[in-house]
């Protein structure tokens, strides 16, 4: 009898429910990761999908699809070939700008739909613990090195490859960049000394930062991070200065942000963004953002396109100046 | 003894006649083969040419390793020709048989149809029709028998993959009426 | 004792109901797929591969490492119970397998088998956990050139030590090698051989050909055969199992030989079936009554069995360790490893501790859940033999189609099966080795950026690869590996100057 109750109460309620929501996914939706597992990207689907699951969030379960092939450009050809379905979501990150130029992937974020931007993440320069433990003398050491110091990061005229690049113009020392699959690998590789130092991501590097085995010499920002707890024995995040602080003056962030494919109608975008807000709203969001030293923002409709075709622009302008747009 | 020995035995009804004549010779086939990775190995090597092939200062570019494999490859491959030339042996050695070829065939052509069929009927539709054709058709057992291991086959295998381990495989018209 | 702590806490991770019962799950499916003709290990992995790709690596390894144990178990079922080898390694099985089942001792002889194959897994799996905790000390020496100095090594001992023909390996490695490049270069960020393509901008993947080179083919090869078959039933009763085992002590030298035999050519990629062969030839070389082999004897089928298992199991660590398959599953094992995002080498045992003892810890209770699973269902599984190929060709059609689409979501991916089992088959025919053309697209691209990762920080210099004793060791290994024909012949002939008498 009591579940009879309740089954009547359930059904009321999706009654009255179904013409609040004029659009609701039918079907399980696919969370596209255009990384390999285990990297930022895989990381921030794996909770979102929690996120969404323990505070039932979306009736549809949520899968995640790793398609980090040809560097993450699986991902956009899947997302651009999916036109219409609104089962597909993307966390894309520069590779949205940066892919189409060096690569010339016939890809252009415009063909997708643009739903929020939801954090910006920062990069950090590190080298490993027995290295020089402030950036003067780390750019000290490598003006004075013989051989080019190995800087490590993940792929080829990419983020990683063009703050090289940039660290190179500022300071002139000159470094040979070594493109790994993934920024695990290049922390690895550091910790192991097969390179003098990487840019990685802090959440890439968060595991052997705690474990005392690399310096973070300064963030690429223009301000230092906010999170103030401490992550090693002695540092927080708020501890690392930036690099302009230290007279190195580079700064990047990158976003990550979501995506539908093209063509889907306002109601399904809607939906995303409502869905979205509320997962950056949980305790489980908030906690993962501290942890990965991620910048909160928000951006939807029309101050993400602007957002969009600005933080384009000053990308297409880096990949420019580097030298890795293809002809 | 404390078993139950009983013998289990299989017959094979539409097995290949022993005595079929050869289609053709390993020989023939060893050259066509060799003939086919010669001209890969020139149709690569030219996109990898065109890619890039010297070795520059940091080492060499994207298209020098895949330029020189073509080099092996079709080198070996060449090789592979005249060594088939000169060798009498292969060349008695049967590469298949009349009745094994149309056995492998039907095989091939079913699996062929199936993998058509696929993009326009979803996979689990295919794989019904794959299954109770076959076991009808080449199998020649009885159509209900035929199409009720088909369906439960069908069935469990999107109970596994699309229901218990959220394997999303692709779906047709059919699934599209149920609301998959 | 740091292994002992580590491997506890691996057993914390698996005893949760829900492994137990991936567990189960995939010693079924591993027995099913090791008995059923035109299946067999490798195949049956690469097939069921995409069911753990939406879980936790660790439940996916433990479930597919327990699929991989099923298979060898049914692997032995077929050998014994019908003289059709599953697989090449239980050649040696059949020997005295068979005639034991045609003399009623059926029931003895499978016994015989799976207490073999548990006692010879058991002694690789000592040996890995021992070993393992050295490997993570010893990993963080490998930088790119050491990398690239092992994968050469890899490579050298195909072509060196294969018994196929030179130019035969040549076109299988390179043809791999070639096929690995397709895609984005991952060092220039540059696009190869996609010729504007967007299907093959993703690359072929590994796993693809694997289904299509060895399940489709073999579908075809199968098909060409006369598929009529006679054997025997049996069930296993306890008191069977019990007098079988009361006599294991008779034969422990035996047992001992095939583990240390098994363990050693698993370690070095010799593989398997050379251990089986070998395993089986010695016990029957130190017999005092060689006659009595080949007609039925128990002692030939443990032989074979604990060597081919223990080294079917010591294949694991150089896989593991060095990201080196040591034989056709662990080569699959590892494509799985890549696609949860784990790297195969020797920082794994540094970065992913849960899954290396996770993975360590499900060898242990895989292999006693997998003996007591065995033993009771072999009727059952027996019994698949008798359902018609033409009712199992397609369902097998159809499991590898899934395998091979699930991996990357792609229609093109069926037609690129379809492709690879045509190519297997001819391959198979005219003598091409495929195990050669999968091992180069399994490490090929690996290879490649190990090597110009290496120049970049060299400056352009081979010189890095004899820059320190690790890595110019390995390097000097695999050039003299890579011309081994040639340099045992120069020993030959000055063995033979020196001392003209021998020939």
């Amino acid at each position: 009898m009591r579940n009879l109750i309740t089954a009547a109460g359930a059904a009321a309620l999706l009654l009255t429910a179904v013409p609040a929501k004029a659009w609701e996914p039918t079907k399980p939706v696919e969370i596209v990761v255009a990384a390999g597992a285990g990297g930022a990207s895989d990381q921030m689907a794996r909770m979102i999908q929690a996120a969404i699951q323990k505070h039932n969030l979306m009736k549809q379960p949520m899968v995640v699809s790793l398609k980090g092939g040809a560097s993450g450009a699986e991902a956009l050809i899947y997302m651009k070939s999916s036109q219409g379905d609104p089962n597909k979501v993307l966390i894309a990150y520069s590779l949205i700008y940066m892919l189409p130029l060096s690569a010339k992937i016939p890809f252009n974020w415009r063909e997708l739909t643009p739903v929020s931007v939801i954090a910006m993440d920062q990069f950090v320069l590190w080298d490993n613990a027995s290295g020089p433990k402030t950036v003067k003398d780390f750019i000290a050491a490598a003006k004075a090195s013989s051989v080019p110091f190995k800087m490590g990061g993940t792929g080829s005229k990419r983020e990683d490859n063009v703050l090289t690049v940039f660290m190179e113009k500022k300071t002139g020392a000159k470094f040979a960049y070594l493109p790994y699959k993934s920024g695990g690998e290049a922390a690895t590789q550091l910790v192991g000394k097969h390179t003098e130092s990487n840019v990685n991501n802090p959440s890439e590097n968060l595991e052997v930062w705690r474990a005392g085995q690399v310096n973070a010499l300064c963030v690429f920002d223009s301000e230092r991070i906010d999170y103030k707890t401490k992550v090693t024995a002695t540092q927080s995040w708020n501890d690392v200065p930036t690099c302009k602080e230290e007279g190195l003056d580079v700064q990047y962030l990158m976003l990550r942000a979501m995506f539908l494919p093209g063509k889907v109608t306002p109601e399904q975008t809607a939906f995303y963004v409502d869905l979205f807000k509320k997962v950056s709203q949980t305790p489980e969001y908030k906690e993962y953002m501290e942890k990965q030293a991620l910048k909160p923002v928000w951006f939807e409709g029309k101050d993400m396109v602007e957002f969009l075709e600005q933080d384009d622009k000053l990308n297409t302008q880096l990949m420019t100046e580097a030298g890795f747009v293809a002809k | 003894m404390s078993l139950t020995d009983t013998e289990i035995s299989v017959d094979d009804p539409t097995a290949p006649e022993a005595d079929s004549p050869a289609v053709t010779n390993n020989r023939s086939v060893e050259i066509v083969v060799s003939l086919l990775l010669v001209g890969l190995a020139a149709l690569l090597g030219y996109d990898n040419w065109r890619t890039g092939i010297s070795w520059d200062s940091t080492g060499p570019q994207a298209g020098y390793f895949p330029f020189y494999l073509c080099v092996i490859l079709g080198g070996a491959s060449l090789y592979g020709i005249v060594a088939a030339l000169r060798d009498r042996t292969t060349a008695t050695e049967t590469f298949v048989t009349r009745a094994q070829l149309r056995r492998v065939l039907q095989v091939f052509v079913p699996t062929l149809l199936f993998c058509l069929a696929m993009q326009f009927l979803g996979l689990y539709v295919a794989s019904f029709l794959l299954t109770a054709g076959f076991m009808r058709i080449i199998g020649r057992i009885a159509w209900w028998k035929s199409l009720l291991t088909a369906f439960i086959f069908t069935a469990a295998m999107f109970v596994t993959f699309d229901i218990a381990f959220d394997v999303i495989m692709p779906k047709g018209p059919l699934e599209a009426a149920f609301g998959y | 004792m740091e292994a002992f702590g580590l491997l506890l806490h691996g057993f914390g991770v698996l005893l949760t109901g829900k492994t137990l019962l991936l567990m189960m799950v995939g010693l079924v499916l591993g027995i099913f797929v090791g008995v059923l003709p035109g299946l067999g290990g490798p195949n049956g992995v690469a097939i069921l591969l995409p069911l753990t790709f939406t879980m936790d690596p660790t439940s996916a390894i433990v479930m597919l490492s327990c699929i991989y144990w099923g298979a060898l178990f049914g692997g032995a079922i077929t050998s014994i119970l019908f003289n059709i080898p599953g697989e090449a390694w239980s050649v040696a099985t059949t020997f005295d397998g068979y005639p034991m089942a045609q003399q009623g001792q059926a029931a003895q002889a499978l016994t015989a088998a799976f207490t073999s194959s548990f006692i010879g897994s058991l002694c690789a799996v000592l040996l890995i956990t021992f070993l393992a905790p050295m490997i993570s000390s010893f990993a963080l020496r490998f930088g790119p050139p050491e990398f690239f100095a092992v994968y050469l090594l890899t490579f050298c001992s195909f072509v060196g030590l294969g018994r196929e023909a030179k130019h035969k390996t040549i076109i299988s490695m390179a043809l791999g090698l070639l096929l690995t490049g397709i895609g984005m270069d991952t060092i220039s960020g540059q696009l190869r051989m996609t010729f504007g393509s967007t299907d093959l901008l993703r690359g072929i993947n590994f796993l693809v050909a694997v289904i299509g080179l060895f399940g489709i083919s073999e579908i075809l090869l199968t098909m060409e055969e006369r598929l009529a078959l006679r054997g025997h039933a049996a069930s296993i009763s306890m008191r069977v199992v019990l007098g079988v085992w009361k006599d294991l002590p008779k034969y422990w030298v035996t047992l001992v030989r095939s583990s240390f035999i098994g363990c050693w050519l698993g370690i070095t990629p010799g593989g398997a079936i050379a251990a089986s062969f070998m395993g089986y030839n010695l016990a029957k070389r130190f017999s005092k009554d060689p006659d009595s082999f080949g007609k039925g004897r128990i002692e030939g089928v443990f032989a074979p069995e604990t060597a081919a298992h223990a080294s079917g199991t010591a294949a694991l660590l150089p896989m593991l360790a060095l990201g080196i398959p040591g034989s056709g599953t662990a080569a699959i094992l590892l494509g799985g490893l890549m696609v949860w995002g784990l790297n195969p080498g020797p920082l794994l045992f540094v970065e992913h501790k849960d899954f290396v003892w996770g993975l360590i810890a499900s060898m242990y209770l895989g292999n006693i859940v997998g003996l007591v699973l065995v033993l009771s269902t072999v009727p059952i599984f027996a019994s698949i033999l008798r359902v018609p190929f033409a009712a199992i060709a397609p369902m097998i059609v159809v499991s590898c189609a899934i395998g091979a689409y699930a991996i990357q979501n792609a229609m093109f991916d069926i037609w690129l099966m379809l492709l690879f089992g045509v190519v297997g088959y001819v391959f198979k025919k005219i003598g091409i080795p495929l195990a050669p053309f999968t091992l180069a697209l399994v490490l090929g691209s690996r290879a490649e950026d190990a090597f110009r990762q290496s120049m970049i920080g060299s400056g352009g210099s081979m010189g890095v690869f004899w820059s320190n004793g690790l890595v110019g060791s390995i390097t000097t290994l695999a050039i003299a590996l890579l011309f081994w024909p040639l340099i045992d012949k120069a020993f030959g002939n000055v063995r033979r100057l020196w001392n003209p008498a021998v020939t």
